[in-house]
Order: C-alpha cells, then sequence, then structure tokens
C-alpha cells in the first residue's frame, strides 16, 4: 500500500520495481532515524548492495517493526542493524558506531575517547557472556530479553 | 568427483598438500552420512562447479520458483543446486521448537580450512554468515561466485567445500522442512513465520512443504474429497473475512492518529500515559454501559417527572435538580418494577446489588489478570535488570519520527550516558561514616515530614468536613449552603496539587544515589497523601455522614464525590493550562535556565489514579458516576494532548515505560481498588441505609435484602440449588477456610518451584560462563600448536577430550532448552560461535605461517574439527531420538 507513495508513475509494475534508498528515506517514519541506512542496507536485497527496495523487501521490513512479529524476530534484525560490519557479532568498533549514532554526530553531544572506551567496556561486561570480546546474536537476544520494553520500542507505525 | 580430482591432480599445490587427503576422506565422511550415491555425487559437483563459473549470482533470482517441483522430484540434483541458491539462509537459531537437532558445526568444519589455505574473503564472512542467516547470503554467494572467477587453483577447493556446505544446507533444509510438515498447520504458519528470513525465501519453505506434505497425503488417500474441499474453502472464506473485519477495526479503534502522533513526538514513555487513560476510559464505558442498561433504564421506566428547578451552580455542586435524577442512589426505589401487559417484574434491590457486584467482580478478575500478565512480561528477571548495556541495545525508540525529536534525544542519551559514567566513578568513592548516617538521617527526617503532612493534611480535611455537615444543619439560603459544599472539594485538590510540589522539593533536598530511587520514593509519597486523604473521607462518610440521621445520606456521600471529581477535573484542566503554560512563557521568556517544562507522568497517572478510585467508590452512590468519568477523562486526553504538544518535552529521564506501567496497574489494584472494595463491603454488610430513600429503604444492611431474596427462593422447589449454593458456599465460613488454605498451599508450593528454579538458573549462567572459558582456552591451545608446530595426534587428542565432554554438555543444553530459552539457545550456539568467532582470528595468523607449516597444522586443525563434528553427528542423532518420541 504504502510503496505505491513512494514509487512514482510506475506503478503498474510495483512487484518488479526497486525502490532506490534516497527515496526509501524519504518516508517520514524513516527520514530522522540514525539507523537509517542500516535498515536500508539489511533488509534489501538487491543485488548491488545499494540499499534499493522491492515491495517485498518493504513488507519484510514492515512486518518486522510490527506489532506481531515476535520479539525474537524483533531482536535478530536488531542485532543486524546494530551489525555495522555485517560479520555475525558485535565487536567494539560496532558499539562503538551503535553508541556514535545513539548521542548523534554533533560535537558537544560525542563522547569523549575515555568515556567511549569505559562504556564500552560496561557494555561487554554485562552482556557478553561467555567472555570472548564480542556479543554475539544469541547474547544479544539475552540482553534484550531481559528489557521488557524493547518490543514496544522496536517497533514502526505507518 | 571425478572431474574434480583430474584437475587437482593437474595442480601441483594441492596435490602435494594433505588437505586433499582430508577434504576426500571428509567428502567420503558426508556423503557416507547422507546415504547418497556416489554418481549423484559426481553429477552434482560437475554441474556446480559449472554453474559457479558461469557466475551463481544471475541465477539466484531465477531458481526458487522452480523449487517445489524440484524437491517432489526424485531428481534430486535439481533441487540441490536450489537450496544452494537460497544459499546458508537455514538459520541456527530460527526456533529450536521446529528444528531442535539443527546443527551448524560440519560444515562449519568444512569452510575453515579452505580459509587456512587459500585464504579467500567470502569464505571468511561466509562463516560469520552463518550466524546472519537471511539475505546476506546471496550477495556473499555472488562475491564467492566472482572470487571462484579470478583464482582458478581454488575454485577446486571453494567447490568442494561449497558442495559439501550446501549438502548439510540441503540436509538441514530437508529436515526443516520434514519437521515443519509434520506439524499442524496452525504450528507451521506460526513457525514459518518466526524463521527470521526475506519473504521469498519464507513463501519458498512454505510451497516445500506444502508439496511434502501433499505428497505423503496422497500416497496415504488418493484424492481428496468433496467434503474436505469444502471445508477448506469455508475456512478460506473464513479467514478472508476475518482479515477484512480486522483492517475495519483497525479504523474504528480510539484516537488512532494521535496516538501515533505522540509517539512520534514524545516515544513511548509519554505514549504510556495516555495509554494508560484510554484504558481505564474503555473501564469506565463498560461500567457505564453495564449501570445504565441494568439499573437506569428500568428506573427511567418507571419514574415520574422532576420538578425541581435547574440553576447553574448544580453542574459544579451536584446537589438541587439533580438529586431527584437518576444520577443518584436516593432516586431510585425500591419497588419491583412491574409492567402491566404481562406479569414479569424487576426487582430494583436485587438488579442494583447485582449489577454493582458483579461488576466489581468482573473489575477485580480483569485488575488481577492484566497485572499478571504485565508482571509476567516485565518482572521476569528483575535483580539482573539495571544493566548500562541493556539500556543502551535497545533504548532507541525506532517509534519517534521527528527531527527534532530525534535531535533532542540523542542529546539526553548522550548526557545519560556521560552521567552514569560518572556515576560509577563516583560509586567507588566510598561515603564515610559519618556521611553514610548523614545521609539516613536526611532520609529519614524527609520521610517523617513527609508523612507528617500527609497526617496533617488528612486531619484537616476531617474537621473541615465535619464543620460542613454541622454547616449543612444551620439554617442559611439554598444557594450558600450549596456554595458552602464547595470549600471541601475545593481545599482536597489544592492540597493534591500543592503536596506533589512539597514533595519534589523534597527530593531535592535529599540525595538519591539512583534517580530510580527517587523517583519511587516520590511516588510513595504521593500515594500515601492521595490514598490518606480518600481514605479520611471514607471515614467520615461511613462513620458520620451514615449514623446522622440525615434524609437520603447515600445521596449526600454521591453529591461529595461528584464535588470532589468535578472540582479535581477542573483543577487538572487549569493545572495544564496554567501550570504547564505558564511555566513554559516562564521558561522560554524570563529566565532561560528553567527550559521549556517537562511531562511528569508519574504525577498525571497518579491523579487518573487518584479520580478513578473516587469513581470506583461513587458507583454505589451514584450509578451513572462512570458516564461523568468519561465525560472527563474525553476532555482530559484532547487537553492533555494539546499542553504536552504546546507547553512540554520529552522527559529527559529513562522512563522504563513497561516497568512502570505494570507499578502503576499495580498500584491502581493495591490501594485504590482493594479500599474500595473494603469500603463497599462495609457500606453493604454493616451500614443501616437510609429509611426515606433508595432502593433498600427499611432494611437493616443492604445485604438482607439477598437474604431475603433467598428466603422467598427458598418456597420454591425448582430453585434450591441456588438456595444450597448460597447456604452452604457463599454463606458459610467453613467453605472461605478451605478455599484460603488451598489457596496458601498453592502459593508456597509455587513459591519452593520459583526458588529451585532461581538456583537452577543461576548455575545454568555459570556453566555458560565456563563453557566460555573452555572455549577460549581451546583456541588458545589450537593456536599455540599452530605456532610452535606440535605432533598432530596431540592435538588430536586434545580435541578428542572436548568432544568427550559433549554429551554431557548436551544434557545440559537440553535442560537449559527446556528451562529457559535464552541460555538454551547461548549454549547451542556455541558451536556455531566458537568456529565463528575464532575463524577471523586464525586467519590473521595464517598469512603469517610459513608455507612449509601448513600441512601439519592443516592436519591437527582438520583433525579437531573432524573429531567435533563427529561429536556433533552424535548429538544430533541423539537430538532426533529424544524428540521421537
Amino acid at each position: 500500500r504504502f510503496s505505491e507513495l513512494l514509487s512514482k508513475e510506475e506503478r503498474e509494475s510495483i512487484l518488479q520495481k526497486r525502490v532506490p534508498k534516497s527515496k526509501i528515506l524519504t518516508l517520514p517514519e524513516l527520514r530522522a532515524n540514525p539507523f537509517q541506512d542500516r535498515i536500508c542496507w539489511v533488509f534489501s536485497t538487491s543485488e548491488d548492495g545499494d540499499g534499493s527496495m522491492s515491495f517485498e523487501d518493504f513488507l519484510d521490513m514492515l512486518s518486522v517493526f510490527s506489532d506481531s512479529a515476535t520479539s525474537e524476530i524483533k531482536s535478530h534484525y536488531a542485532f543486524r542493524i546494530f551489525d555495522f560490519d555485517d560479520d555475525g557479532t558485535l565487536d567494539r568498533k560496532d558499539l562503538e558506531k551503535l553508541v556514535n549514532c545513539l548521542t548523534g554526530e554533533g560535537d558537544e553531544t560525542r563522547l569523549s575517547e575515555s568515556e567511549m572506551d569505559q562504556l564500552i567496556q560496561n557494555i561487554l561486561e554485562e552482556s557478553d557472556i561467555d567472555k570472548d570480546g564480542t556479543i554475539n546474536l544469541s547474547e544479544f537476544q539475552h540482553v534484550i530479553s531481559r528489557s521488557p520494553d524493547f518490543a514496544s520500542s522496536f517497533k514502526i507505525v505507518l | 568427483m571425478t572431474y574434480h580430482y583430474n584437475e587437482a591432480f593437474e595442480n601441483p599445490d594441492y596435490h602435494y598438500s594433505e588437505t586433499l587427503e582430508i577434504d576426500r576422506s571428509r567428502e567420503r565422511n558426508s556423503s557416507f552420512h547422507q546415504n547418497l550415491p556416489e554418481s549423484s555425487l559426481d553429477d552434482d559437483s560437475l554441474y556446480d562447479s559449472y554453474e559457479g563459473r558461469s557466475g551463481r549470482g544471475q541465477r539466484n533470482q531465477d531458481y526458487p520458483m522452480a523449487i517445489p517441483m524440484a524437491s517432489m522430484q526424485p531428481g534430486f540434483r535439481y533441487s540441490h543446486s536450489a537450496s544452494r541458491s537460497t544459499g546458508p539462509n537455514t538459520n541456527p537459531y530460527g526456533n529450536p521448537h521446529t528444528n531442535p537437532s539443527f546443527e551448524y558445526e560440519p560444515e562449519l568444519a568444512y569452510t575453515s580450512p579452505s580459509t587456512f589455505h587459500a585464504v579467500d574473503g567470502p569464505y571468511v564472512r561466509r562463516s560469520s554468515d552463518v550466524s546472519d542467516g537471511g539475505s546476506f547470503s546471496q550477495r556473499y554467494n555472488r562475491r564467492q561466485a566472482d572470487l571462484v572467477y579470478r583464482m582458478p587453483s581454488s575454485l577446486l577447493r571453494l567447490d568442494s567445500n561449497a558442495e559439501t556446505y550446501n549438502k548439510d544446507k540441503y540436509k538441514q533444509e530437508e529436515k526443516l522442512i520434514k519437521n515443519l510438515a509434520s506439524m499442524s498447520s496452525r504450528e507451521r504458519v506460526k513457525a514459518i513465520q518466526k524463521t527470521p528470513k526475506t519473504m521469498k525465501e519464507k513463501r519458498d519453505i512454505r510451497n516445500k512443504v506444502l508439496m511434502e506434505k501433499t505428497k505423503t497425503f496422497v500416497s496415504s488417500s488418493t484424492r481428496i474429497n468433496c467434503c474436505t474441499q469444502c471445508l477448506y474453502k469455508t475456512a478460506l472464506f473464513y479467514r478472508r473475512f476475518k482479515n477484512g473485519l480486522s483492517e475495519y477495526l483497525h479504523l474504528l479503534q480510539l484516537w488512532q492518529k494521535t496516538l501515533k502522533v505522540i509517539r512520534g513526538k514524545f516515544g513511548t514513555s509519554v505514549l504510556s500515559y495516555f495509554v494508560f487513560l484510554k484504558w481505564l476510559l474503555t473501564f469506565n464505558i463498560f461500567s457505564f454501559l453495564v449501570n445504565f442498561s441494568f439499573i437506569t433504564i428500568p428506573q427511567l421506566i418507571a419514574s415520574g417527572p422532576n420538578n425541581l428547578s435547574f440553576n447553574g451552580l448544580e453542574l459544579l455542586t451536584g446537589a438541587g435538580y439533580f438529586k431527584k435524577t437518576v444520577l443518584y442512589y436516593g432516586f431510585y426505589t425500591n419497588s419491583t418494577i412491574t409492567k402491566t401487559e404481562n406479569n414479569s417484574s424487576y426487582n430494583m434491590q436485587l438488579a442494583y446489588i447485582f449489577t454493582i457486584g458483579i461488576y466489581f467482580i468482573i473489575c477485580f478478575f480483569s485488575l488481577v489478570y492484566s497485572m499478571a500478565k504485565s508482571f509476567c512480561k516485565n518482572f521476569i528477571n528483575l535483580q539482573t535488570y539495571s544493566g548500562s548495556a541493556a539500556k543502551l541495545l535497545c533504548i532507541w525508540d525506532f517509534n519517534i519520527t521527528n527531527e527534532k525529536a530525534v535531535k533532542l534525544k540523542q542529546s539526553n542519551l548522550s548526557t545519560q550516558i556521560k552521567e552514569s559514567l560518572s556515576e560509577v566513578t563516583l560509586e567507588v568513592l566510598n561515603l564515610s561514616l559519618t556521611q553514610r548516617i548523614a545521609r539516613i538521617a536526611i532520609h529519614l527526617v524527609v520521610w517523617v515530614a513527609s508523612l507528617g503532612i500527609a497526617a496533617a493534611c488528612c486531619a484537616g480535611v476531617y474537621f473541615l468536613s465535619r464543620n460542613e455537615l454541622q454547616l449543612l444543619e444551620g439554617n442559611k439560603s439554598e444557594l450558600e449552603n450549596e456554595a458552602a459544599t464547595l470549600v471541601l472539594p475545593i481545599v482536597v485538590s489544592l492540597l493534591n496539587l500543592l503536596i506533589p510540589f512539597c514533595f519534589a522539593l523534597f527530593g531535592l533536598i535529599e540525595k538519591f544515589q539512583y534517580p530510580r530511587h527517587q523517583l519511587y520514593a516520590t511516588i510513595i509519597r504521593n500515594v500515601c497523601l492521595k490514598i490518606s486523604i480518600i481514605g479520611i473521607l471514607c471515614y467520615y462518610w461511613l462513620n458520620d455522614v451514615a449514623t446522622s440521621e440525615k434524609e437520603c445520606w447515600e445521596s449526600l456521600v454521591g453529591q461529595d464525590i461528584y464535588r470532589l471529581i468535578v472540582i479535581d477535573f477542573i483543577f487538572c484542566l487549569l493545572g495544564s493550562f496554567f501550570g504547564e503554560f505558564v511555566r513554559r512563557i516562564i521558561g522560554t521568556k524570563c529566565c532561560k535556565k528553567l527550559g521549556v517544562p517537562e511531562f511528569d507522568i508519574a504525577r498525571n497517572v497518579l491523579d487518573l489514579i487518584y479520580t478513578q478510585t473516587l469513581a470506583w467508590i461513587g458507583i454505589f452512590f451514584a450509578p451513572l458516576m462512570p458516564a461523568m468519568q468519561i465525560i472527563s477523562f474525553f476532555i482530559i486526553f484532547y487537553v492533555k494532548k494539546v499542553s504536552l504538544m504546546r507547553n512540554c518535552q520529552p522527559p529527559r529521564k529513562v522512563w522504563r515505560a513497561s516497568q512502570m506501567t505494570t507499578l502503576f496497574i499495580f498500584l491502581l489494584f493495591f490501594p485504590s481498588f482493594t479500599g474500595v472494595l473494603s469500603v463497599m463491603a462495609v457500606t453493604i454488610w454493616r451500614l443501616t441505609p437510609s429509611k426515606q430513600c433508595g432502593p433498600f429503604q427499611g432494611l437493616t444492611s443492604v445485604i438482607h435484602a439477598v437474604s431475603g431474596w433467598i428466603h422467598v427462593l427458598d418456597s420454591y422447589s425448582s430453585s434450591k440449588w441456588v438456595v444450597w449454593i448460597y447456604r452452604n458456599l457463599i454463606g458459610s465460613v467453613h467453605f472461605f477456610f478451605i478455599l484460603t488454605v488451598i489457596v496458601l498451599i498453592i502459593t508456597y508450593l509455587y513459591w519452593q518451584i520459583i526458588e529451585g528454579r532461581k538456583i537452577m538458573v543461576r548455575l545454568l549462567h555459570e556453566q555458560i560462563i565456563n563453557e566460555g572459558k573452555d572455549k577460549m582456552f581451546l583456541l588458545n591451545k589450537l593456536r599455540a600448536l599452530q605456532t610452535s608446530k606440535l605432533d598432530p595426534p596431540k592435538g588430536e587428542q586434545q580435541e578428542r577430550s572436548s568432544s568427550s565432554y559433549q554429551p554431557s554438555r548436551q544434557d545440559a543444553l537440553q535442560m537449559t532448552a527446556s528451562l529457559e530459552r535464552p541460555f538454551g539457545r547461548n549454549g547451542r550456539d556455541f558451536y556455531a560461535e566458537s568456529s565463528s568467532a575464532g575463524i577471523p582470528e586464525k586467519t590473521g595468523l595464517s598469512p603469517a605461517d610459513e608455507e612449509g607449516h601448513q600441512p601439519g597444522i592443516s592436519e591437527t586443525l582438520a583433525l579437531a574439527l573432524r573429531a567435533r563434528q563427529q561429536a556433533e553427528w552424535e548429538m544430533e542423532d541423539d537430538d532426533e531420538e529424544d524428540f521421537r518420541p
């Protein structure tokens, strides 16, 4: 339904058409989101990795962000969104990027080097159960399972 | 394989490297395991290698369409390649239900040697991709294909690896499909929905499963008869109908749009206030419907005209004109309403008492239900909750869509993070003894002060109300009397408005270590205040008004409650207009330091709870109280919304929305609803209803209406069972005694079970940590072996030892899986994770190794991995056996 809004005139062939990333990001729901690039990347099945979305990808995205998705699916995709280098674990660099996304890029909001170090240290200490220096999916899901607010905040309502 | 190996023989590196053996043996191994005919394997690999060269990427799109057919046919090759094109999408964590014996390691074992030799990027990524699953695979596949094209020497190994990999994939997928096929259709849909894959893949899997199903179905019964087809059609129709209906119902939901806007601008925390408001509103609508239909309508039919005059003040005081309307208890008759045509009669007394009783019972159960549900959801693991990691990883509110809000949120987050970091450093500083004592003293003083204030308020309210009662007896003009009655509610509302600010000031004096504690302390103090005020009012009503020999004291109480609610409503409006509006003007114009006011969720929700408590008490004395409540909530909703949009900014602190909602539901239940129930009980069982008005006039207590009715029923033989139930169950002490004992025993049992579970969780947690250490240890050993060129057998031994304890580990895992999901998963994933974590490190090392080392090292690795893999297979088989019965 919504895809019709973004793709311009070629609505007849909506199932085949891919909507470029820039168009997707004009959606009001995604426009302000600091993770918009990651969201596009994760849900896109595009061959060239340009983050463009087909209608099905779009539906996938909405179904994950909908109310009815289980928290397992939600956490799985959240993990992939946060996994900036796509290597299957959240390591220090991923966490750093994540924190930067959360605090914004402005100079006054950005964390200093030492603060960042300590923060990441804290995170790893708490959630890295098997102490291998990274957070993997199951550890991530474990953390998520302990915070009930997650399911309600990881949601996009059209 | 012949084709490949010929090529391999031409390739000198490969020929001399010992991995060939290993590869071969592994190949054999796997083929044996899968019981595949050698020939099909050959064909397969041939096919695959061709495909590999001609670019697998493009193929991806085309094949999935053909899958259903392929999986039907015995020609297994085609579907095999198709299963590759869907790639490594079968996900290890998909869900333990559908696929309990899902293991990943075998193919990881294959991939890792190859990373060792031809240091090929895609494989590293690919092996990590395993933990990813999903649509990535397609991209990786493509990349891999490119690489294969460029590096002919590594082609073979890649291919053979890819092949075994895919075989495993296929095997797993087949297993998954079989599992799915054996489920009922609803379970299947759920299971498929749960797997985190793209839609296309899901559709493929579903199609395959359906094919599998029909295959088995056809073999058992050759044709589908007409009846099942009919059933199927109706089911389909029903489903469509339901879907369509739900869409329309969605449109009907109240305030959908508004809530979305609020969510977008202020996030989930502020939204929770509005959701709570909406929830209370539905409660009131329900009670209004019940009361209106069962009490008011019959009374309206029977009542005569109202001849009192109406002036504006009555809207505020609720007296005068309203005295003789259906709003109050006093207006209802005690007679049975009879229609002339037929003899059906309507006993007002019974209707009144049963309607209200049943309404309270329903309220009770729905409150208990929603409370239990949210407890269960939100307080699962409270003691380990306060982690900054959890906070950070799931703090982002994806609902926020407004750009300014995003900016604000980001800066808030960063200050929060900084604060928490500095807090951590502060905590390290140990407070000296005197400081600690001083702090405790401050807390004590503040608590005493706040409780004292609450008590003083109560005393003031009590004396004021008694005064008022006497004032009413004095002879003054009607209008003055009515105006005088307004003093009490205004004072109460003022107290309710001002004292919380006082408490907030206290919060500034005492410095809590955690902001959370301060929040809880403030909430507890406010609740104390409000509940004690309501309590003292109830005492006044039940003790003074009820015994004051007034005409229709129930109506007087109803009027009091009406006034309280109305005045509180007005104060709420004024508060949000002037409080927040003026505050914003001051904050933005005069002193910038204050800034825009925040929306205080706790205070607002407590106000709601307060009015709801009043409304519940009022239901007995004024059956149409819910209607007022509905109107006031409606208006409050819009006013709050406008004031929020105009004046406020989202709260700066973290607000654990779901946890606080649980707390508020609990508060609504515990002091307020149980208090209301006890007040009701006193009124119904103990107090004498007024003599001249109301449905219960002339009785010594309200409950006598019921016992009288039972007495009447006793004479009819057909309704003896009602009498029996009343006498032996409701009226008997023994029954309640036994019931209480049973409930206590059950509670105790559950308590013990919980304790046991807690111990179990702790043990399992320790075990996981041990496993992690184990893994690190093994990896270190392996790396040490790599560098020091030790003999291969030792490595094997070591790995054997690691594999020998796997069965025991497996037991533990199963226990975990049955006990607690996240842990169980953790255990299960250890393997995938250990290899995926290990491989990058190994590749990091391997280029540094000289050529000569490689065979030996690779052998140890291969042996180690094989040992592990065998253990995996054992496990897998065990798993299957376990899950078969």
